[in-house]
């Protein structure tokens, strides 16, 4: 079984580094890591990256994972194999560009672009955001899915991901004691829905909802609570029609052997307990 | 807080009288939508619990004799010393009749105004009820909280507080947060070119409430005058809901409690960013808006 520790970095393609950049300080709050003629690397915690844009093709979304060690990922490559995905063993050169020590790329079964690696890289210095949204840390990724019940097996009896609870047919999976890491959403096709970033305090999120509303930013959802995870939360839209999502006060899961997953019903007041509506972004099922 | 007294004068703000001109439609809106329990009308008065005391709101027909505010007092003792204390610093306070007081649900009473006119009951033995509070609907309220009061002449109105024996927490410009008890602040004067009640204050139990209501508010098409928001020098949360006759009704949450130790008020900017540490901002109150 592939061993995820945790999730390690985001990779999207656009072909205005320049907004994204601009979004990605003034109204996101990420800090500039390091800025190529290509690529733009993002911190947002003690990671030396944990977002990078690319010049390129906004379809090209990939989601980094970190494994043990690389004994472990060439298990992982042969476990894929023998599962018939196609799995690319990373050069030299496009690790050192993920700033990782080493990295195979394949398909989940939905055909998003997943990346398990190696000894991703730490800063040294602590990260100092560029404005004062609170962000602590990249935390989880929504992931589309053709099939959640299929995708659900893929990345349960495949990788080691366990399902904290369900919405309707969605599973909130997570790899560690945070209550989710990948949270499937029902979509037509492969791509990242949203990308998580934790904040301080309930504080932030209103704080960041009038900043970002005075911003003329989209919200889509928020600001809210999760009834499942008891996070609050608000979604916006950036570059390229990507959604962005601070939240707060994420459960953990306590006892992993005694944890069973909750069943919501499939209705707005599971993915909000305060009342928001989602505005310009589909719910999960639909 | 208790001027050398070993127990303090004044305990809570206990009860707020509303002079409104439709009762029947304020009525409504403070049981179906703010979600406080409306209990038996006495005296052409419509009454609301929201805790365990047996009215917190009572609305009136423009009453004849207003609007006002009740601040429970410790005992009789201390209400003699209270219309001593307001006597020297030259306001007029006189003894409620009986009928003043079953008004009031309340055993003996001075019935007082501030400079502004603001009408101030001081009260004693505020009737509590032995039944619990059960609300219309479930809008997370725990207990009446206190007031914002617009002030005119608001170094006489704070005179008149001062003789109650509260203290000044913090100033926003002349925004004084006014404290009675072990919280920041009770009672609120905000300068304004009027008198009156601003705003009346229910503490509901957590954030998760406050957003509820701030949802429920929009789905109802009601007015939010500010918030959800976040006072900085209070900590308190705050929605600021507008009924009929532009009476505002707020949730709060989360105020900041005092240890009791020395401490000097600390003085804010009169600016948004004083007002609310979110970024709401109220456009139509001048009095909440920084803007007067």
């Amino acid at each position: 079984m592939i061993q995820l520790k945790d999730v390690s970095y985001v990779r999207l393609g656009s072909p205005d580094l320049e907004s994204a950049e601009i979004f990605a300080t003034t109204c996101l709050g990420l800090q500039i890591a390091e800025r190529g003629k290509k690529d733009l690397y993002l911190r947002s915690d003690a990671r030396a990256h944990t977002l990078c844009y690319s010049e390129g093709n906004p379809n090209d979304q990939t989601v980094g994972f970190e494994v043990e060690d690389e004994a472990s990922l060439q298990e992982a490559a042969s476990t894929l194999e023998s599962l018939g995905h196609a799995v690319h063993a990373g050069s030299p050169h496009e690790a050192e560009q993920r700033k990782v020590r080493a990295f195979i790329g394949f398909r989940d079964p939905t055909g998003n672009h997943i990346e398990l690696v190696v000894r991703p890289e730490r800063s040294g210095r602590r990260y100092f955001a560029s404005r004062d949204a609170g962000i602590t840390g990249f935390s989880h990724i929504g992931l589309n899915s053709s099939d959640p019940a299929r995708d659900e097996r893929f990345w349960t009896q495949v990788c080691n991901a366990r399902v904290s609870d369900r919405i309707g047919d969605i599973p909130l999976m997570r790899v560690n004691a945070i209550h989710h890491t990948i949270a499937l959403v029902r979509a037509p096709k492969a791509g990242i829905q949203h990308i998580n970033h934790q904040v301080e305090s309930s504080d932030d999120v209103l704080r960041s909802y009038y900043f970002l509303s005075e911003r003329r930013v989209p919200i889509v959802f928020g600001p809210g609570r999760h009834p499942t995870s008891g996070a609050r939360f608000l979604y916006f839209e950036g570059p390229d029609g990507m959604i962005f999502e601070y939240s707060v006060g994420v459960d953990e899961i306590e006892d992993e052997t005694t944890h069973r997953p909750r069943q919501f019903g499939f209705e707005p007041a599971s993915f909000c307990m305060w009342g928001s509506k989602p505005a310009g972004m589909t719910l999960p099922n639909n | 807080m208790n001027n050398g007294r070993a127990i303090p004068l004044i305990s809570s703000v206990c009860y707020v009288r509303l002079a409104v001109s439709e009762p029947g439609a304020s009525a409504r809106f403070v049981s179906d939508i703010f979600g406080l329990q409306r209990v038996a009308d006495q005296d052409g008065e419509i009454a609301f619990r929201s805790d365990d005391r047996f009215r917190t709101v009572s609305l009136g027909h423009q009453a004849p004799d207003g609007a006002s505010v009740g601040i429970e007092v410790w005992d009789d003792d201390a209400l003699k010393e209270i219309g001593r204390r307001l006597s020297t610093a030259g306001f007029t306070a006189r003894e409620a009749t009986a009928g003043e007081c079953r008004r009031r649900y309340v055993q003996s009473a001075l019935l007082a105004e501030d400079a502004s006119g603001n009408r101030i009951d001081l009260v004693v033995r505020p009737t509590r009820s032995g039944r619990r509070y059960f609300p219309a609907r479930d809008a997370g309220i725990v207990a009446f909280h206190g007031v914002g009061l617009r002030t005119t002449d608001h170094v006489r109105d704070l005179a008149f507080w001062r003789a109650l024996g509260a203290e000044v927490s913090d100033w926003v410009g002349d925004i004084a947060y006014v404290r009675i008890d072990g919280l920041h602040h009770r009672v609120a004067l905000y300068p304004s070119k009027r008198n009156g009640i601003l705003y009346t204050a229910f503490e509901v139990e957590a954030l998760d409430h406050i957003m509820q209501n701030s949802y429920f508010m929009q789905e109802s098409q009601l007015r939010v005058v500010q918030g959800p928001g976040r006072e900085p020098a209070s900590r308190q949360m705050f929605l600021h809901v507008e009924g009929p006759d532009g009476l505002i009704f707020s949730y709060v949450n989360g105020m900041a409690t005092l240890d009791g130790k020395p401490r000097l008020a600390r003085q804010f900017p009169l600016a948004t960013t004083s007002l609310c540490d979110w970024g709401s901002e109220s456009k139509d109150v001048p009095e909440l808006g920084a803007a007067v």
